[in-house]
């Protein structure tokens, strides 16, 4: 199972320099760096270092993890794998004690005091550690190359059964492992999932009379501060622009990670929590790689800080910035206006465009939504991905090639299986 | 989401709603404005805008359309805050770091390299000039660009010539400019235009209504900042074509045999060499001699293709244009509503001699090529992202590894294309790229009123 949360810790402000220049250090030499060689950090199949600058709440550290496994058994790992990296970054954060260098149980101690969970979150490839992308990539690159080699020689089957046989002899030594059967998520823990999503809607209907009075009343406070709300969002800067896209596209994924304040009032703030929770339930229903019909969200997750009025968003994703804003927007636009009408960024009219009934408007004002999010996104200092050339979907499909050599398919299935390389 | 509120064709520049068909003969005339003399410059402008031809109606002897840079802009003496009104994609410039390498202008295309565009030659000014003869061509360009120099205007370098073959068709012998989108509000009844290249005005004209339903950014312009209205940006890349080296990479991995070596090079294209899209006719070219004058049919789209097989998922016009069959897309009308907010306006034309053989290298082939340019409201959404995440995206729909057969950023060493077959598909290994960019630039193409109001004296200046 997988594990997304971040460690936050408030970076001393004497020393916001000094950590920003050593997390570039290790941005510069991101695969090799000695001190946090992250391809060592083998449960990680995301991570970002990303410094929060002071904006009425003081500098903060995020370091994002997407993560096989248990936190406490990842804090292990990174003690295990880059103990000097661990204090020279946290010995610039507050509540550290740095004296008489780095000790693993007292590094144990704060770190888990630092974990935040999300508040909702999302995984595109459920199921799948990081071990196994790896090998079912290499097997289908594999497979490829024995077509190919196959093809040159003219020595490749003329029927889809046998070139089926061919290919699955070929890899029986070499990746025995294939020939058995891994699903992607247990039916148990499926199950689990759905009985969640099930509960809140029995949870509703249950309540249904007590429930239409105050949704009726949700609407109208809803309204009333739609209405109040103006929106007015300028163009990024030159400088904003040069900061966020310095470390874009760089690889063929890419990180976003992005700040808004939570709009002023309770009920904005008990708005978001309620989205964030019921998004969070839906999501963990998706099973093969889609949020909302969006195929290119490796993870994501959101989470309230600073008592609930600021929203960290942060997610790792393929292709360019401009693909992903415009599949938000094309597919996920009701509930990315759901979660972000309740944000704005600091200044009286940079509220994000303007909505009705909480989903209607909103992202769908592309211009203004994209001038937003880039308003609002923050350096990536260090962002580390694990496979930096496999797409979500191509995840999925490699697992899909190799259930069809575990499960063998026969009659047209066989061609269907061949087409997928 | 076509909406028919009208556009106003007398202040919109005519290359934005033509192709000048009928004028065959071109000449791109890429300027620099000597910046001590910025009042002259404006003089100049103010005077051709006058002589500008507008989307009101055909001019029959001959054409100009008038395109400026950032730098352009900024030599005219336009204040900083009417600059930073104008997007990011533009104010950066094609030949700049962050530009290039959002259109994987690497190594060979560097804009160190070009022959015009990079820090060697920038361009302020775009004239285009179209003519029925070359005569009339020649006469114009010498008024032009007398006039210019007289102002300060002069060349950045030596005129850039085009033109429209009779066969239409561009160097590597494939019929070219097809599937053009068509502005809702420039339709005319009856024109056989299919629905799928109908798009939004402000797609492609700034100040009207996008695709997403609301209205296209304009940059400041104006007393009342109202002028942006009407213009749109032009992108103008200027690609050399290997036709030799093309027909003999084909040739050599379609183990020489003629027939197979047309279907390989058209599985690349996506379309037969008559136009004919591989959908309508998997087999075989149905019009080996096509008739110029007739447009072969755009109405088609991937949906029965859904595997491949007869058109491939990355041959060229599947990935510039994917009409309803993205892969991402949850249906075909999604697609084709999310494509229609990334669809460019073509307007280039070729250079150069044609080759006799295609197969025989005449030691010409930096001489010919295609001078693209693509009109677009979004430099950003519409060419960048064509270029990013379709053409140079190695990992388009479900493909690995591989780009844009045809005018791809291949990588040399892994570069492969894949060919849908049943029972299984074959690799074209080693894939090489035979078009190399020897010069391009961001152009705002002003309305005319903007023209006027950009050629009047200055205070500050």
């Amino acid at each position: 199972m997988h594990s997304i949360f971040t460690f936050q810790t408030k970076i001393d402000p004497a020393k916001v320099g000094a950590l920003t220049a050593y997390l570039d250090q290790i941005h510069a030499q991101l695969l090799t760096h000695p001190e946090l060689p992250f391809p060592l950090l083998t449960k990680v199949h995301f991570a970002s270092l990303v410094i929060v600058p002071d904006d009425r709440y003081g500098a903060y550290l995020v370091f994002e993890n997407n993560i096989d496994g248990t936190v406490d058994a990842y804090i292990e790992q990174l003690c295990d794998v880059a103990p000097a990296a661990l204090h020279t970054i946290y010995s610039n954060c507050a509540g550290y004690d740095a004296s008489g260098g780095f000790d693993r149980g007292r590094m144990r101690t704060y770190l888990r005091a630092h974990v935040v969970r999300p508040g909702a979150s999302f995984v595109g490839n459920v199921g799948r550690d990081v071990a196994r992308i790896h090998a079912e990539h290499a097997l289908r690159t594999e497979i490829e190359q024995y077509l190919d080699g196959r093809s040159a020689a003219g020595a490749l089957g003329t029927t889809p059964a046998a070139i089926y046989a061919q290919v699955r002899a070929h890899v029986e030594t070499m990746f025995p492992w294939a020939l058995q059967p891994q699903g992607r998520l247990s039916a148990a823990e499926m199950f689990k999932r759905k009985l969640a999503v099930w509960e809140l809607i029995a949870f509703a209907l249950l309540t249904l009379p007590l429930l239409i009075p105050l949704v009726l009343l949700f609407i109208i406070v809803l309204r009333i501060h739609e209405l109040r709300d103006r929106s007015e969002i300028p163009p990024p800067d030159s400088k904003q622009m040069a900061i966020v896209t310095a470390r874009e596209d760089n690889i063929l994924q890419n990180h976003f990670a992005s700040m808004v304040d939570v709009k002023p009032g309770a009920f904005r703030r008990f708005t978001l929590s309620l989205v964030l929770f019921l998004a969070n339930r839906a999501a963990a229903v998706s099973v093969n790689g889609t949020l909302s019909n969006l195929n290119n969200i490796h993870f994501a997750h959101w989470v309230l800080i600073d008592g609930g009025r600021r929203m960290l968003f942060l997610t790792n994703y393929d292709g360019s910035w401009e693909n992903y804003l415009d599949d938000f927007i094309d597919k996920a636009s009701v509930g990315l206006t759901a979660i972000w009408s309740n944000t704005k960024l600091r200044g009286p009219l940079l509220n994000f465009p303007t909505t009705s009934f909480l989903v209607n408007g909103g992202a769908r004002d592309e211009r203004n939504f994209k001038n937003i999010a880039r308003e609002s996104q923050l350096l990536s200092n260090v962002w580390y991905s694990a496979y930096r050339d496999i797409t979500v979907p191509r995840v999925d499909m490699n697992s899909t090639i190799r259930d069809g050599l575990a499960t063998p398919p026969d009659g047209p299935a066989i061609g269907d299986w061949l087409q997928r390389l | 989401m076509a909406n028919t509120e009208k556009i106003e064709r007398d202040d919109i520049q005519g290359i934005v709603l033509s192709g000048y068909v009928h004028l065959p003969k071109t000449a791109y005339a890429l300027l620099t404005v000597d910046a001590a003399r910025s009042a002259d410059a404006r003089a100049w402008l103010g005077r051709i805008a006058g002589s500008v031809t507008s989307a009101r109606k055909k001019q029959e002897g001959d054409s100009l359309n008038v395109a400026l840079t950032y730098t352009g802009l900024q030599k005219l003496g336009l204040d900083d805050a009417t600059l930073a009104s104008f997007p990011i994609a533009f104010s950066d410039g094609m030949a700049s770091q962050r530009r290039a390498y959002i259109l994987t202008d690497n190594e060979l295309d560097a804009s160190s390299a070009w022959s015009w565009g990079g820090p060697a030659h920038p361009v302020d000014v775009l004239l285009m000039m179209f003519a029925v003869t070359p005569e009339r061509l020649d006469a114009l360009i010498a008024t032009m660009l007398g006039d210019a120099a007289a102002h300060g205007v002069t060349e950045a370098v030596p005129a850039l010539h085009a033109q429209l073959y009779d066969d239409r068709n561009e160097h590597f012998g494939f019929s070219d400019g097809i599937a053009q989108p068509v502005l809702a509000s420039a339709r005319k009844p009856n024109d056989g235009v299919s629905e799928g290249n109908v798009v939004s005005d402000g797609e492609f004209v700034l100040g009207y209504r996008n695709e997403y339903g609301f209205g296209s950014d304009t940059p400041d312009l104006g007393p009342d900042k109202s002028l942006g209205k009407n213009g749109t940006y032009l992108v103008f890349r200027q690609t050399t074509q290997d036709v030799a080296g093309f027909w003999n990479f084909v040739n050599a991995a379609a183990a020489h045999d003629p027939a197979q070596r047309e279907t390989l090079a058209a599985k690349m294209v996506g379309r037969w060499k008559s136009g004919v899209p591989l959908v309508l006719a998997p087999d075989a070219d149905p019009d080996p001699n096509p008739d110029p004058a007739t447009a072969p049919t755009d109405a088609f789209g991937y949906g029965g293709d859904p595997k491949g097989l007869a058109c491939p998922f990355g041959a060229h016009a599947r990935r510039s244009n994917p009409r309803d069959g993205l892969l991402t897309s949850t249906s075909p009308a999604e697609s084709m509503q999310r494509v229609a907010r990334h669809r460019l306006l073509r307007r280039g034309r070729s250079y150069g001699p044609r080759i006799a053989d295609p197969l025989v290298d005449d030691g010409k082939s930096g001489e010919r090529g295609l001078h693209f340019i693509c009109l677009c409201a979004d430099i950003e959404r519409q060419f960048e992202f064509v270029q990013q995440t379709w053409i140079n995206n190695p990992v388009f729909g479900q493909l690995v590894g591989e780009v844009d057969p045809l005018v791809g950023a291949q990588t040399a060493g892994d570069a492969v294309f894949t060919v849908q077959r049943e029972p299984v598909r074959r690799r074209v290994l080693d894939m090489k790229c035979f078009v190399t960019l020897r010069g391009g630039a961001y152009f705002f193409l002003p309305s005319i009123k903007a023209l006027r109001w950009l050629g009047t004296p200055r205070t500050n200046g």
